[in-house]
């Protein structure tokens, strides 16, 4: 199953950033480009949506930690929701979802 | 299960071919003490369990698999890599063979992750979510995922 994302950005201070299907090793660096765009905007807050995340990797882990970084580095804060099942369980397992404020 | 057959897969040893190998790894998750009745009957528990366990093995087996493809055959995509799933009544056992560079298994350290690494991850996560892990350096370099099918804490 590919990697799917796309951003949502309504409200002019707050944009999400909504993944599907599997963020690995093969797909992570798709993400780049949106990534770079996303800082550039420099938004009070970037909401990472998951809920249709299926499958993460240490790979996909390390892109979502680098736009946490970058967020940090430019004034935006960033949290993650919707994670589920094998996504979840992978954050958890790395101490990452009290620090991405995942509910 | 009278018997415990193991299912062998061989592919070419390259990120492509993960998503078909994480597919049949899910499936062997599933014969694991199950005959086709207990599978039908399964009941809400077992089934959380179940889904716990796909969850762990798979990503202990995603992080192995990029490890080859990545670390062993230098994303070069030759060579291959072999997969031997022997679902046991309680456990299940993945030997995965490939002939890519050998590996010290031992010298990789626990990543900091107070640090949020960015790398580095990949035998811890695989570490935690088995059972056992074991690597015996080739040609073939061999390794051995093992994990059981319980409750946490239960032995």
């Amino acid at each position: 199953m590919a990697l799917t994302f796309s951003t949502i950005d309504d409200d002019a201070n707050e944009l999400v950033l909504k993944l599907g299907g599997q963020l690995d090793a093969l797909s992570a660096s798709e993400l780049l480009p949106t990534i770079d765009k996303i800082i550039a905007e420099k938004r009070k807050l970037i909401v990472v949506e998951l809920s249709d995340l299926e499958l993460i990797d240490s790979s996909g882990v390390a892109a979502i930690v680098a736009l946490y970084k970058r967020s940090r580095a430019v004034g935006s804060k960033l949290k993650v929701v919707g994670a589920r099942d094998q996504p979840l369980a992978i954050f958890k397992l790395l101490r990452m979802d009290k620090v991405f404020n995942m509910a | 299960m009278a018997d415990t057959p193991t299912i062998v897969l061989s592919m070419p040893a390259s990120l492509q071919y993960r998503d078909l190998a994480v597919r049949c790894v899910t499936s062997a998750c599933h014969l694991i003490g199950q005959s086709a009745d207990d599978v039908a009957n399964r009941d809400a528990s077992r089934l959380e369990l179940q889904r716990t366990f796909d969850a762990a093995f798979i990503s202990a087996f995603s992080e192995i698999f990029n490890n080859i493809a990545i670390h062993a055959y230098e994303r070069t995509g030759e060579g291959g890599v072999k997969l031997e799933l022997t679902p046991y009544a309680d456990h299940l056992v993945l030997e995965i063979s490939d002939n890519g560079k050998p590996f010290d298994l031992s010298s990789v350290p626990a990543p900091e992750l107070e640090s949020l690494p960015e790398g580095g991850m990949g035998i811890h996560i695989a570490r935690a979510c088995l059972d056992e892990l074991d690597y015996k350096p080739g040609p073939p370099n061999r390794w051995r995922l093992t994990k059981y099918l319980r409750e946490e804490g239960e032995e």
